[in-house]
């Protein structure tokens, strides 16, 4: 048995009335992505609650950015479907995307953020390409800058910040929109140990604030430290699913 | 895009040109009524000439009488001998109306209609000039319908040059910027926010296009033809050859070729930013 749920063993995970009676936030059914010639993802159920904190872990190339791909809508899965929410992915307008994709924060390896941009002005694009007004934008800007502890730094460009500080300005500009949700595809994977502490205790803090937090990354160590729900996948399939996992190979 | 626009100014300038020159020509073309029989009256003859001018497609009725037609006889580059018979007194030259027509196309029309509102039979079938001319006149319309479409093709196939030419270059500037793009999806941008600054670099390669291109055109016409055909060196000149100061033309027309390349340029531009940018809002 591949498929170990130990749902209400550890006091991180939700109690068990609480998950019969919500539907999932995230609910792959049987969900299959080829590309032209490669099948990244073969026949995946997954479902995720309100409020988890998932950890997506896997080798290189065992489909954890295409989840995420999918689940943003940057890519459209060949089989099944996707619901979030309770709405099928495949069913939004094309107006809708963006407006779904305000609902989603993600993180990424590399960071992507703007070099010609500030700390506070990358924070503030992702608001400014959403018309929102200024007053708004200055208010939510400084906000998250807060939460992340960056706000002494918003005036600095990327290049002179850490990486840790990098990423930090990242997930501020992710958390912009008040996301339901935080994808975050191998945040620490450019950062050295401290400062990939930090950032996994900074994805912790905002999973207590309520936001569902799903973690891409192959670091063992995180994983086994951090005692949250492990998915573990293998060419394109979950080949295990602990709660309060390790992450076992 | 310059070198496009320039092209495309250019053969629009040549189809310009030799529309005009064909549309002077075609301007000459008009139909000449006589009226032999001295027994009509000049007031009969006016009266018809009115009702003439109410035909469909005539522009222009002009009544010469005998001394005006005396007039232009005596003008006419003949010898005098053949010309001193002629006078006031013995006046054999048959009155005309000269008719304008809007279009030569429809010059048999206008002459059917004249026809028929000519109740009297002032107008002797034979007496309409217009037959003589007829072959002329053809010849006048299918000379400007072939320039006009060699214009047309030339422009179409510059036109396609430019499209893969801007086409390269804004996929290069959309290339530079895709990580913003990727940023602004990802972030939930509208499908049109991330066009709207394509947009407008498509308008401003138009603009920049127009100016470039204008400055060019007026400096080659200015260099070659400005001059007056005089300081022309190569004692050779294509304004000589069309009769027509390309420079010269060139300024009185330069808002229309500025407002049509600027069209032209900016229409181009936009519609090939979002083509090349289609492929990124995708999914
Ligand atoms: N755009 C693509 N075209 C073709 N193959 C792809 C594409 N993206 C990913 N893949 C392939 O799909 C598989 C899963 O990739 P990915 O989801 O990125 O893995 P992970 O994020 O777990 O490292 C890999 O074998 C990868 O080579
Ligand atoms: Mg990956």
């Amino acid at each position: 048995m591949n498929e170990v749920l130990k749902i209400g063993s550890s006091p991180s995970v939700k109690p068990p009335v609480d998950q019969v009676k919500k539907p999932p936030l995230i609910d792959f059914q049987n969900v299959s992505k080829q590309y032209p010639r490669k099948v990244a993802l073969k026949d995946v159920d997954l479902k995720i609650s309100e409020g988890e904190f998932v950890c997506l872990v896997g080798q290189s190339g065992a489909g954890k950015t295409t989840i995420i791909k999918l689940l943003t809508k940057l890519e459209k899965p060949s089989r099944g479907k996707i619901y979030v929410a309770n709405r099928s992915l495949s069913d939004l307008r094309s107006g809708e995307v963006p407006l779904y994709r305000r609902k989603i924060g993600v993180v990424f390896q590399d960071f992507k953020l703007l070099p010609q941009k500030t700390v506070w002005e990358n924070i503030a694009f992702a608001l400014e390409v959403c018309a929102f007004s200024d007053k708004e934008i200055n208010r939510r800007t400084e906000k998250v800058l807060e939460l992340v502890n960056l706000i002494k730094r918003k005036d600095n460009y990327p290049n002179e910040l850490s990486g840790g500080e990098r990423q930090r300005c990242a997930i501020a500009r992710a958390l912009v929109h008040s996301p339901k949700i935080l994808i975050a595809d191998e945040p620490t994977g450019n950062l050295d140990p401290i400062n990939a502490w930090e950032i996994i205790d900074l994805l912790y803090r905002i999973n207590q604030r309520g936001t569902t937090v799903i973690l891409a990354t192959h670091n063992k160590q995180i994983v086994d430290r951090i005692q949250k729900r492990v998915i573990l996948m293998k060419a394109g399939q979950i080949v295990s699913d602990q709660a309060g996992g390790k992450y076992v190979i | 895009m310059t070198l496009t626009l320039t092209m495309i100014s250019v053969s629009l300038l040549m189809t310009f040109i030799l529309r005009d020159t064909a549309e002077s020509i075609r301007s000459k073309i008009d139909i000449t009524i006589y009226f032999r029989n001295d027994a009509i009256k000049d007031e009969q003859i006016q009266q018809l000439a009115e009702k003439i001018k109410q035909v469909n497609g005539v522009i222009a009725v002009d009544f010469i009488d005998k001394s005006e037609a005396l007039a232009i006889f005596k003008r006419l580059p003949i010898n005098d001998n053949i010309k001193s018979p002629i006078d006031e007194k013995n006046n054999p030259l048959p009155r005309s109306v000269l008719v304008d027509t809007q279009n030569p196309d429809d010059i048999q029309a206008v002459v059917n209609n004249i026809d028929s509102i000519d109740s009297n039979d002032y107008i002797c079938s034979e007496c309409v000039s217009y037959d003589q001319n007829k072959e002329k006149v053809d010849k006048v319309i299918s000379a400007t319908q072939f320039v006009q479409l060699i214009g047309i093709g030339l422009s179409v196939f510059f036109g396609v040059i430019a499209i893969f030419n801007v086409y390269n270059i804004i996929k290069i500037t959309i290339t530079a910027r895709s990580d913003e793009i990727e940023i602004m999806r990802v972030v939930g941008a509208s499908n049109m926010f991330v066009r709207g600054p394509f947009i407008v670099e498509g308008i401003l390669y138009g603009l920049i296009g127009t100016i470039f291109t204008t400055s060019f055109l007026l400096l080659m016409a200015k260099l070659s033809f400005g001059g007056g055909s005089t300081t022309n060196s190569s004692g050779f000149s294509i304004s000589n050859l069309l009769g027509i100061d390309i420079y010269t033309y060139l300024v009185t027309h330069i808002w229309q070729l500025v407002a049509v390349q600027f069209l032209a340029g900016s229409v181009l531009g936009v519609v090939v930013s979002l083509i090349s940018i289609r492929k990124f809002l995708k999914s």
